[in-house]
């Protein structure tokens, strides 16, 4: 698919609850609406494995599983390894980023972020995804 | 789009005051303990998200602050730099920076503060730091030389420290809840954990973790209105049945329907004690800004204090949480600055430099008593007494003649200081008397306990249910009141000839006991009651006050719910509100401690 569909179920992972509203917030605001939740890394893996989901957005540092784990969990899983996973880091993280792309991160975006930069950042992977 | 905007706003708000309650406990211990990366690490985190969050909401002030601390921080966990005083001076200085700011963003107000010379400082302290490189190792930050710097500049000493009590909720709705805030210090402090040892800090993680909802406090205040109004009705609905069976005792209708009364009694009680629980919250929440106080109190002045707390788990309901923590921060200060001697003051009598103070909070039966004690040289009673004669509260006779209790009691007098000159932080002389207020506000009371050159503790009892209570229903003058029973010693018959004088005052001897006797009717004001009647003589314990109220008749116990009087409660009347018994009647609901300092300030011994 070239675009991320409005139906399609995406997983929010940060371990604040703050964060991971504004980033709701944010999706709906581009007219997605079936989003869900994760506090953490192994808790976004389990419920990834339940399927379903068409997108992840992902913070880098979280406590259990951290978003870099998760990645590599994702991309080592046959059923998960295609998943578009963005990645949301701080500005001084941007360093570890190589380490997020060769782990396989469809795109990372710097917070804080606005719906446009989002949308653009989506765009970009489902591009991609299209070819 | 904006109501979502408003509830994430303030769900900011609550979790950004939550980090940064927790950051100033947690940089004390740092100071004393020395490094630990844990810590850090919390802290760090802490900083890092406020900053994440902020700089999507648009608080970009908040986001330099974040910002800035969050370099020291991340310096500090790497082991380049290490803790100097002015270090956590200039952090603990930002977190009430932060502070003053998300209030600003609590209350819809413009993020409008100088913080440039915090910033400032930020960047100095971390600079001097850098030119000496740390070691990485753990060691106290007492360390510092000779050469320690100055203090934090003076527009920070400006932010106001952070102990008042939360503000009010503006127009925003949502607010932490009790259980919310509890589980908050347990599982991040667990997720921090190194990478040595996950598993196991994986299984404690899974102990401590509580499943939480934040809910509204307004929804439950309704549902604790509701279920008062339930207890009201159910004790109409016990009386009712009650005067129904007596009469219609072998109907096998009247028999179910004294079942089911019976039943709904149960889970009545039930119901009102879970309700209560929802309101409570441990006593840490208030707790954990005095490591805060200590520190920077003893620093201002000079002294060297350790502060023991214990009992911190003890829990009270939320309306103790917002009103005790003015009162027992100042006379935590008070033990430091007129409590505490000096180090060498110290030295010179033998004992430990380090002064200590110690708090220990405990639930006895149906009151919650906290503690606050100092090994320091004891309130000199004769000073009091010379500043209390000097000040006009009393006169030299008065003052002659005085008990020791009564003679501690001055210093809650208003106007009352023994300081020559007014310091910052206490000796203004109004300090104790608003302990006392902000205490009986609570429904409790003050006790004093105090020895030269060992110290002085300072007992505060609270009850522990502010709503519903056990009371005993009295008649006199015609009126029926209801007497709060977890007061009360015991009821006696007595005689007229049982009455005594003594030094003019009437009293009762019981076994040995001398008490003084007062009629009920003439404290409130209904004249006495015809001489030669048999009287009922309620013994009442306030602290370590013992007296007698004496009544007409007595009439049963009930547990009632209080229903405060707007406008209407003040020290004079002695209620503490009313409340509609079993049978319908609107009934008052007397104020013991309030009555028992009428009678203290009349007393002259």
């Amino acid at each position: 698919m070239a675009t991320l569909d409005y139906k399609e179920k995406i997983l929010v992972v940060d371990d604040f609850v703050t964060m991971r509203r504004i980033v709701k917030n944010l999706l709906k605001q581009l007219g997605y609406e079936n989003i869900m939740e994760a506090e953490d890394g192994e808790q976004a893996y389990a419920k990834l494995k339940g399927g379903g989901f068409g997108f992840v957005v992902s913070d880098w540092n979280m406590p259990n599983l951290d978003g870099l784990g998760l990645v590599q969990k994702v991309r080592s899983d046959p059923e998960l390894k295609s998943l578009p996973f963005l990645m949301v880091t701080a500005e001084a993280e941007k360093e570890k980023v190589i380490e997020a792309i060769k782990a396989g991160v469809s795109n990372y975006v710097v917070k804080p972020f606005t719906a446009e930069i989002l949308k653009e950042k989506i765009e970009k992977i489902f591009e991609k995804l299209g070819k | 789009m904006t109501d979502d905007m408003q509830e994430i706003i303030s769900d900011f708000v609550t979790e950004a005051e939550e980090s940064l309650d927790r950051i100033d406990p947690l940089f004390v211990e740092l100071e004393t303990n020395g490094e630990d990366k844990e810590i850090l690490n919390d802290i760090f985190r802490c900083v890092h998200t406020l900053k994440g969050a902020a700089g999507f909401l648009g608080f970009q002030p908040v986001v330099d602050v974040a910002h800035t601390s969050e370099n020291i921080l991340k310096r500090l966990r790497e082991g380049e730099i290490a803790l100097s005083k002015r270090i956590v001076d200039a952090i603990l200085a930002s977190v009430d920076t932060l502070r003053v700011l998300i209030g600003h963003v609590k209350h819809g107000e413009n993020l409008d503060e100088n913080i440039g010379p915090l910033l400032a400082e930020l960047d100095a302290a971390l600079a001097e730091a850098s030119g000496k490189p740390g070691n990485g190792g753990s060691h106290p930050a007492e360390a510092p030389s000779a050469a320690s710097p100055a203090p934090a500049p003076a527009a920070v000493a400006d932010a106001p420290v952070a102990v008042s009590a939360p503000a009010p909720v503006a127009a925003a709705t949502a607010a932490a809840v009790p259980a919310a805030a509890k589980a908050a210090p347990a599982p991040p402090a667990d997720k921090e954990a190194e990478k040595a040892a996950p598993e196991k800090k994986d299984a404690e993680k899974k102990k401590d973790e509580v499943s939480n909802l934040r809910v509204d406090i307004g929804r439950i205040d309704k549902v604790m209105d509701l279920t008062g109004e339930v207890v009201l009705a159910r004790n109409r609905l016990l009386n009712l049945i009650n005067t129904i069976s007596a009469h219609y005792a072998d109907d096998p209708a009247v028999s179910n329907v004294m079942e089911t009364v019976s039943f709904l009694d149960l889970v009545t009680s039930d119901l009102q004690l879970s309700v209560m629980k929802m309101r409570m919250q441990a006593l840490q929440k208030v707790f954990g800004k005095f490591p805060r106080v200590v520190r920077d109190l003893a620093s201002a002045i000079g002294k060297e204090v350790d502060l023991k707390i214990t009992g911190e788990e003890t829990e009270v309901d939320r309306s103790v949480i917002e009103h005790i923590g003015d009162p027992m921060v100042h006379i935590i200060r008070n033990a430091i600055d007129h409590g505490l001697e000096a180090p060498e003051a110290r030295k010179a009598k033998g004992k430990p430099e380090r002064g200590t103070i110690s708090i220990d909070a405990s639930q006895r039966g149906n009151q919650i008593v906290i503690e606050i004690s100092d090994d320091g040289k004891g309130i000199d009673l004769d000073r009091v007494k010379r500043k209390a004669i000097e000040r006009g509260i009393v006169s030299a006779d008065e003052a002659e003649r005085m008990t020791e209790e009564a003679a501690i009691g001055l210093i809650f007098q208003a106007g009352f200081s023994t300081m020559d000159v007014a310091t910052e932080l206490s000796g203004r002389g109004v300090g104790m008397d608003v302990v006392k207020t902000s205490i009986s506000k609570l429904s409790g009371f003050v006790e004093v306990k105090t020895r030269k050159d060992e110290g002085t503790t300072f007992r505060v009892n609270i009850p522990l249910t502010l709503a519903i209570i056990q009371a005993l229903m009295v008649r006199t003058a015609g009126v029926q009141y209801a007497v709060p029973l977890s007061l009360i010693e015991e009821i006696v018959r007595v005689a007229p000839e049982e009455i005594a004088l003594a030094g003019g005052r009437r009293v009762l001897v019981l076994r040995e006991k001398v008490l003084p006797f007062y009629e009920l009717s003439e404290m409130l004001g209904k004249g006495r009651p015809p001489e030669g009647a048999v009287r009922y003589a309620v013994v009442v314990a306030v602290g370590d006050s013992r007296f007698c109220l004496s009544v007409d008749k007595l009439l049963g116990e009930e547990e009632v719910v209080i229903k405060p009087l707007e406008g209407i409660v003040t020290e004079a009347s002695h209620t503490l509100g009313s409340t509609i018994t079993g049978d319908g009647k609107v009934v008052l609901i007397l104020d013991l401690a309030s009555i028992s300092r009428s009678l203290t300030g009349s007393k002259r011994t």
